[in-house]
């Protein structure tokens, strides 16, 4: 089974870590339904090109997070992750991307308003995209943050 | 953590040789993993598989694999636990046919899985009627691997496997191994020299040089750990050689400083709160 997990080599963030965020975020989204049998921990080594010992630290995390379980002889399936759980879980994947985003930005030196105005911007364009052809027209008249209107 | 099982130990092994010394080693291949044995040529690879099969004898030290102590007359049975690829064919089996060849190693082998041996003549087009002599030296190479692999070893000891592959067959390779490892107690140690074969496969390193184990890592913190940094601030290559945790290497990089770090993540922290502005990281 492949999985859409991303591996950025460049990035300080540990190696389990990475996968350990996106896989969380694929079975709390409900991307992986419950019952969903995971790759082995060789496979999915052999996948994101990382060793055995890295997987398994994953799948022990999420395990122990409770949203996993391995049955003996046949494998890892994705757990039952009750409502709460999972809106906690979805809303902790967001706020972390978000702080992530804002780390990014000071780094460039943006102010708040320069970073309000990005994710005004980001928000509009993604929620217009994914409506239907009548927010898509006003895609057309959009306006860079900075730029006179 | 729980308790790691070891598949082969090497404890204070030395010998020695007119042009050659190797040892004192010590080391322990942990089960159920594969572990690569990295070193440039002559570094002692070959001659610690050659310990490891009783081929050679050590003049100190004791080698223990799969639990049994090597050197201590009939292994027999523990030489049908393993699988060797050595690095090089022998030259007087060139009139042998494969065929020929496989018949005679599976009488010693009461676990060999004539299935599993005829699926990877095909997976790795192997006409098994030719002459051992006749065959390109890849061709030879895949067929010695599938009599290593024929019995499902329970350690499998790979001598630069990939000597003389073609990339397909590479890849084939590198599929079959990991299949090979799925089970999750099996033991691969494999000496490489190529980097992507380490990439793909291995869980841990070894490296050797010298006739000595310089060391031994887990491979994903070792790749992680080691990075290069280019910094724009204050301060000359020599100070921050001296001050950046884990800097192996600092120069003059075009108005930044490019870093060399075997401690990638709390180097980047120092930058961080020293005011230190990483432009690029590889």
């Amino acid at each position: 089974m492949w999985l859409p997990i991303h591996i950025n080599e460049q990035s300080a963030e540990p190696l389990y870590y990475q996968i350990e965020v996106q896989l969380r975020a694929l079975i709390v989204s409900g991307q992986l339904a419950e019952g969903t049998l995971l790759p082995s921990i060789r496979e999915l080594a052999q996948l994101l090109k990382c060793s055995v010992i890295t997987v398994r630290r994953v799948y022990q995390d999420l395990e122990n997070e409770g949203l996993l379980r391995t049955r003996q002889g046949t494998g890892t399936f994705v757990a039952k992750v009750d409502r709460t759980e999972r809106d906690r879980q979805r809303l902790q994947a967001v706020i972390a991307a978000f702080e992530a985003a804002i780390e990014a930005g000071l780094r460039v030196q943006c102010s708040e308003e320069e970073l309000r105005a990005v994710f005004e911007e980001a928000l509009r364009l993604k929620m217009g995209s994914r409506d239907g052809p009548d927010r898509r027209r006003d895609e057309n008249d959009r306006h860079l943050p900075g730029e006179k209107t | 953590m729980m308790e790691e099982k070891v598949a082969i130990s090497m404890a204070g092994v030395e010998q020695n040789r007119p042009h050659f010394k190797l040892g004192p080693l010590d080391l322990e291949v942990p089960a159920g993993y594969v572990t690569a044995l990295v070193g440039p040529n002559g570094s002692g690879k070959s001659s610690t598989f050659r310990l490891l099969l009783d081929l050679a004898k050590p003049e100190k030290g004791t080698v223990t694999v799969l639990g049994k102590r090597v050197g201590g007359g009939d292994d027999v049975e523990l030489k049908r636990r393993i699988g060797y690829l050595p690095e090089n064919t022998n030259s007087f089996e060139d009139s042998l046919k494969a065929e020929d060849k496989a018949a005679f190693v599976r009488q010693w082998y009461p676990d060999w899985d004539v299935n599993y041996y005829r699926e990877l003549l095909r997976l790795f087009e192997i006409d098994s009627s030719l002459k051992l002599g006749k065959m390109s030296k890849g061709m030879r190479r895949k067929f010695e691997l599938a009599l290593a692999l024929a019995h499902r070893p329970e350690l499998l000891l790979l001598d630069e496997p990939s000597s003389g592959l073609d990339p397909i067959a590479w890849k084939k390779m590198i599929g079959v191994l990991h299949r090979h490892m799925e089970r999750g107690d099996r033991t691969i140690l494999i000496a490489t020299h190529i980097v992507e074969e380490v990439r793909r496969l291995a869980d841990y390193i070894v490296f050797m040089d010298y006739g000595r184990v310089l060391g031994m890592y887990e491979k994903d913190e070792l790749l992680s750990s080691w990075s290069v940094l280019f910094v724009q601030g204050e301060g000359r290559p020599e100070w921050l050689l001296r001050t950046v945790p884990g800097a192996i290497r600092t120069e003059e990089a075009g108005g930044s400083v490019r870093i060399v770090t075997s401690r990638a993540q709390q180097a980047e922290r120092w930058c961080e709160s020293e005011g230190y502005r990483i432009v690029a990281r590889k």
